[in-house]
């Protein structure tokens, strides 16, 4: 089956958006309500492409592909829509010193696409209309509604991915915001703070409140996240020497698709805190001690042989942590049966 | 993962409890298993939920703005009454309007008037209603496609704005192989200027529950749902009243609205009655395929429903012939500067000049006039002799809608009334789509400086938003929502130097 993009005739399955033949295709069309774990709504009207037939432009997001259809990507009549499209939402959006859509968390998509596409006149600024919730005390999750635009992925996400559904649209027309039920904090809410919402907001509407005001780092670092045994893949963002903010790889790259809990998100602190232990230590005459991983690991084995000797294998157990994989459980388990003898073994998460 | 939408009884269960108090969400999710937030989200989208606590609701639209409606607001709030001033109410021929807390309507204003009964009117709202109901016996009679083949010959079109053949939609859900169908009753008329389908609810419920009846049989489906403005209870009892009489071998249930109207707009209409904040639905898939529910559904507005007992008894040739212009007769609104405001069936094709001769003239010097509600913008009074039809004011740039008729006398500046249409289009836009919702902000941001200061650099983007608004938004409202400001700018260049 063949559909007709900027006159080139490309392959596609059924089922497939115009926008998903399309950017396989190299085209480059802007959106900022979509998202690849979401269902497409059609909402931001950015990827509005011409359909041969249909008198008006239609959105490639929802827009499916079928056999012969004529799709036109590139045309003066879409670079008009864009252009004065972006000037819109620049008039009710924060913008800078140069007048353009202000920088925020990880990244703002509508500044990025004014800077690609450019605009039309511009327009004057509008006030801001919607309601931000400012005596919402939860430590994690900052919503400013001067970069929101209003595009819901944030609810869609809390509803389709995590069946949370702690947020909403609220009020109506300009009005229109992002909202709890009455308005409460996101602590009073069926809300996770799983941070999602600030990883699918294209504009930095919603943002890390420990990391506000800073940009983030141009190479994080990947690493595994250690609070339990998935594995969650993390980027830390780290900023001179400090860790400030942990975001996941992009959803389809890694084992978590995107998604991270509130733990892997926010829980750091403990990264930078003064009471870290920060080498192995052994308690000699009743005092911690500082010492190296060879005197810790001898010290262990001799302590575990000296209570099988004495009292039999059976009077050793061994629990190993929620936070281990799949691999250290199994070796914790093997060290318990082969190496002391014992089937005494046991996973705390196993509950 | 499935989500937790509405439910045809989220929003009762929401009005009942209070709307948008405090703890209302939380109380109505543990009833109906809708998570608080979207709960919140809905009874906050709703003016009649969002607000539990008004006491008088005034009219500011064109007709009633005409007829003192800021005054009013003034007074009841220099009486310490907790006033609020709303979107058209729908009483613009006993204009200024208001509704008091029970929702009932406060009227200021005369009666309307309506034609004398005429048994040559397929509408005739000053004849009788009765439960006779002889034209579904004959429906019944002459078989589904022979109705049908009726209604095409008649050539009759959505009485509700926006003109599609209803035959159309007829034969569109009557061929689906899905056969769990429905029939809605679009009787949310929000436009402003328009108040036809509370006249036809209240002095002739039965014809439209006949046609209601005969469509519903015509497309197979069981169930009928009336979707009626929460600010027409009158209407309702009436219906309600009819319905006891005939009792219909048809399921009938109805809906209040609550306040938005967007809800007039099908799609939006459909998420509101299941329960959900009424933003249009993406089309295709149109609602004879999906709609309610995802089943096929037949969408009608009230009028067009009430047109089908008399092209079923008298035939579609015969409907068709009275018609001037265009197929069948309309009932025209009319209110503003003339002597007798009021609903007027006539052929379509009349002119303004004609259907204020039935209004009883012209109160002052006529100036503009508004053919189809504020979606039809302004066009001066060259145009008193140009047919109201679908296709005539298209061509001059307006457009039929609603038949909404207001006429402005020449004591009205063009640019205040432009600013009513653009205050109402704000308040009412749904909010969903960018070009809509920014754009009706900044063409009544635009007239309101323009007002401020009179200087017209404030408008010179009113064009090029228009024209976003028109390309990029998801529905009509959006498309047509800076007509009143662009027509008052084109027509009365005098009211904008």
């Amino acid at each position: 089956m063949k559909v007709i993009i900027d006159g080139e005739a490309v392959d596609f399955e059924l089922g497939e958006t115009v926008l998903e033949v399309a950017q396989r295709v190299g085209r480059s069309i802007p959106t900022l309500c979509h998202e690849k774990r979401l269902d497409p709504v059609g909402a931001c009207r950015m990827c509005l492409v011409e359909v041969q037939g249909q008198r008006r432009l239609q959105p490639s997001c929802t827009w499916k592909a079928t056999e012969g259809a004529v799709i036109t990507t590139q045309s003066q009549r879409i670079d008009t829509h864009r252009q004065v499209l972006l000037s819109m939402y620049v008039a009710d959006h924060a913008v800078d010193d140069q007048g353009l859509p202000k920088q925020r968390g990880v990244g703002n998509q509508l500044r990025d696409q004014v800077l690609e596409y450019g605009t039309g006149p511009q327009l004057p600024q509008l006030p801001l209309r919607r309601a931000v919730r400012e005596h919402d005390a939860n430590p994690y999750i900052h919503f400013d509604a001067e970069a929101c635009v209003l595009c819901a992925a944030c609810v869609r996400y809390c509803d389709e991915v995590e069946a949370v559904n702690a947020i909403a649209l609220v009020e109506r027309g300009g009005r229109t915001t992002i909202g709890t039920a009455d308005q409460q904090g996101l602590l009073d809410s069926s809300c996770e703070l799983c941070g999602g919402c600030i990883a699918v907001c294209p504009t930095g509407a919603m943002t890390e409140r420990p990391s506000l005001g800073i940009p983030p780092a141009p190479e994080p670092i990947r690493s595994t996240c250690n609070f339990c045994g998935v594995g969650c893949q993390v980027d830390l963002h780290v900023t001179d020497g400090r860790l400030t903010r942990v975001t996941s790889p992009p959803p389809g790259t890694t084992v978590n698709d995107g998604n991270l809990c509130v733990k892997g998100r926010f829980a750091s602190e403990f990264v930078h805190h003064p009471d870290r232990l920060q080498t192995p230590m052994v308690r000699r005459n009743g005092v911690l001690e500082p010492t190296t991983w060879e005197d810790a690991l001898q010290t262990a084995a001799k302590g575990l042989l000296g209570v099988k000797r004495r009292h039999g294998a059976d009077a050793l157990g061994f629990v190993s942590s929620s936070r281990c994989t799949g691999e250290e459980n199994y070796l914790m388990q093997k060290l318990a049966r082969a190496a002391f003898g014992t089937n005494n073994c046991h996973q705390c998460a196993a509950t | 993962m499935k989500k937790k939408s509405g439910g045809t009884e989220v929003m009762h269960a929401l009005e009942e409890a209070g709307g948008a108090r405090s703890g209302v969400a939380r109380a109505v999710s543990g009833q109906t298993g809708v998570p608080e937030a979207t709960l919140y989200g809905v009874s906050t989208f709703y003016t009649l939920l969002a607000k539990p606590d008004v006491e008088l609701r005034i009219c500011q639209g064109t007709s009633c703005a005409l007829a003192g409606a800021f005054e009013h607001i003034a007074e009841a709030r220099a009486n310490g009454v907790k006033v609020e001033a709303v979107s058209c109410l729908g009483q613009c021929d006993r204009a200024p309007a208001a509704l008091d807390a029970r929702l009932e309507p406060v009227i200021w204003g005369g009666e309307g008037h309506v034609l004398p009964a005429d048994p040559e009117l397929p509408i005739d709202l000053g004849g009788a209603d009765t439960a006779e109901w002889s034209a579904l016996e004959k429906a019944k009679r002459i078989g589904a496609e022979a109705v049908i083949d009726e209604i095409r010959a008649a050539g009759l079109q959505g009485r509700g704005g926006a003109g599609f053949p209803a035959h159309i939609k007829w034969s569109g859900v009557r061929s689906q192989a899905e056969t769990e169908r429905y029939v809605v009753v679009n009787a949310d008329e929000g436009e402003p200027g328009t108040f036809k389908d509370r006249e036809v609810m209240l002095r002739r419920p039965h014809r439209m529950l006949e046609g209601l009846a005969i469509a519903a049989w015509a497309v197979g489906a069981k169930v009928a749902w009336i979707y009626i403005r929460g600010e027409f209870q009158a209407c309702r009892r009436a219906l309600e009243r009819a319905l006891a009489e005939a009792k219909p071998d048809l399921e009938v249930r109805f809906y209040d609205g609550h306040g938005a109207y967007i809800c007039g707009e099908e799609t939006a209409l459909l998420e509101s009655l299941e329960g959900k904040r009424g933003m249009p639905r993406l089309k295709p898939p149109f609602p004879t395929e999906a709609g309610l529910f995802g089943k096929p559904t037949l969408i009608h507005n009230v009028e067009t429903l009430a047109c089908v007992p008399a092209i079923v008894e008298r035939g579609g040739d015969w409907f068709r012939g009275l018609g001037r212009t265009e197929a069948g007769s309309k009932l025209y609104c009319i209110s503003g500067h003339v002597e007798k405001p009021g609903v007027y069936e006539l052929p379509i094709g009349v002119t303004l000049e004609e259907l204020v001769q039935h209004a009883g003239g012209y109160v002052g010097t006529p100036k503009a006039f508004s053919p189809g509600g504020a979606s039809s913008g302004f066009l001066p009074m060259a145009f008193r002799d140009t047919p109201l039809d679908f296709k005539s004011l298209q061509a001059a740039g307006s457009m039929l809608g609603s038949a909404g008729v207001v006429v402005l006398n020449d004591s009205v500046d063009m640019a205040e009334a432009a600013r009513w249409g653009q205050v109402f289009f704000e308040d009412e836009t749904c909010g969903q789509c960018a070009p809509c919702r920014i754009g009706c902000s900044l063409q009544r941001q635009s007239i309101d400086r323009y007002l401020a200061d009179r200087d017209a650099e404030h408008l010179a983007h009113v064009g090029v938003v228009h024209g976003e608004m028109d390309e990029g938004s998801i529905c009509g409202l959006g498309m047509t929502a800076s007509l009143p400001l662009l027509s008052a700018m084109k027509h009365f260049p005098g009211d904008f130097v």
